[in-house]
């Protein structure tokens, strides 16, 4: 019984280390997922072309670049708030916004043919397949 | 300040819609507030922004443009809505909204009586 005992004080600070890593763990995540929320981003898929809309409040098309390595996209970017002349705040929620975001793309992208806008606080982003990459149909033949 | 837009006759989809809260800066200077709001994705066709008695609401429809078939989203169709109640001596006459790269900048001018002022001293 006594031997049961002391197991149990030895086991409760191991316990509390792992409940420690484990919720160091979760923290890490959510602040991975933070980052990645400052760049909502949406994907469609047209069937000749991979659309990406992110969401890019107040930046213009010099606060983005976007470029494309082999088949992974990069889309950077920065919003620096300048302090109003004259104003003090009562209230900031937007803030500084510095962002980048990669992605694996399923196919290789047509450069040539790709393009990006910026229009509305939005940044649409439409990467052509080449065309090896377009779904095709096969006609099926009666033998 | 009269932006009655298709937004309300819409009523009974919109109100399927999910409704996000925008990050807003309050600042404020001698002559007036200025609230500027994140709005990314909405034009200025399905802005409506309400005053009502003492209370500035404003609301954004943002419509994702189709562009085929959906693989991953996470910034869809939503409505930004947002209310705040205003501190008493707004011109609300003069009040200006502005629309830019999904921006919105409202001005809120104070009322005259609401500027500081400085009483010259005069001798007797």
């Amino acid at each position: 019984m006594f031997y049961r005992w002391s197991d149990l004080d030895r086991a409760f600070p191991t316990y509390d280390d792992l409940r420690k890593q484990v919720f160091h763990l979760f923290n890490e995540i959510d602040s991975q997922q933070a980052t990645a929320g400052s760049l909502p981003v949406s994907v469609f898929d047209s069937g000749a072309a991979l659309v990406l809309a992110a969401d890019v409040p107040g930046l213009t098309e010099k606060d983005i670049q976007v470029s494309l390595t082999q088949d992974v996209l990069t889309i950077q970017g920065e919003r620096r708030l300048a302090p109003l002349e004259g104003y003090t705040a009562h209230r900031q929620e937007r803030s500084t916004l510095k962002f980048s975001r990669s992605f694996a793309l399923p196919f290789k992208a047509d450069v040539e043919r790709s393009t990006a806008v910026v229009k509305d606080g939005v940044l649409t982003l439409t990467l052509a397949r080449v065309p090896e990459a377009q779904p095709r149909t096969i006609p099926v033949n009666a033998a | 300040m009269k932006t009655e837009t298709s937004l309300n006759k819409a009523q009974p989809a919109a109100q399927k819609r999910r409704v996000v809260s925008p990050a807003v800066d309050i600042h404020e200077s001698r002559e007036a507030f200025l609230l500027v709001a994140d709005l990314p994705g909405v034009v200025k066709e399905d802005l409506n922004i309400h005053l009502d008695r003492g209370e500035l609401s404003f609301e954004g429809l943002r419509r994702p443009r189709p562009h085929g078939s959906l693989v991953s989203g996470e910034n869809g169709e939503f409505v930004f809505r947002r209310v705040f109640t205003l501190p008493g001596g707004i011109d609300a006459d003069k009040i200006q909204a502005e629309l830019s790269a999904g921006v919105l900048r409202l001005t809120l001018p104070k009322a005259q009586a609401l500027k500081p002022r400085t009483i010259t001293v005069q001798s007797a």
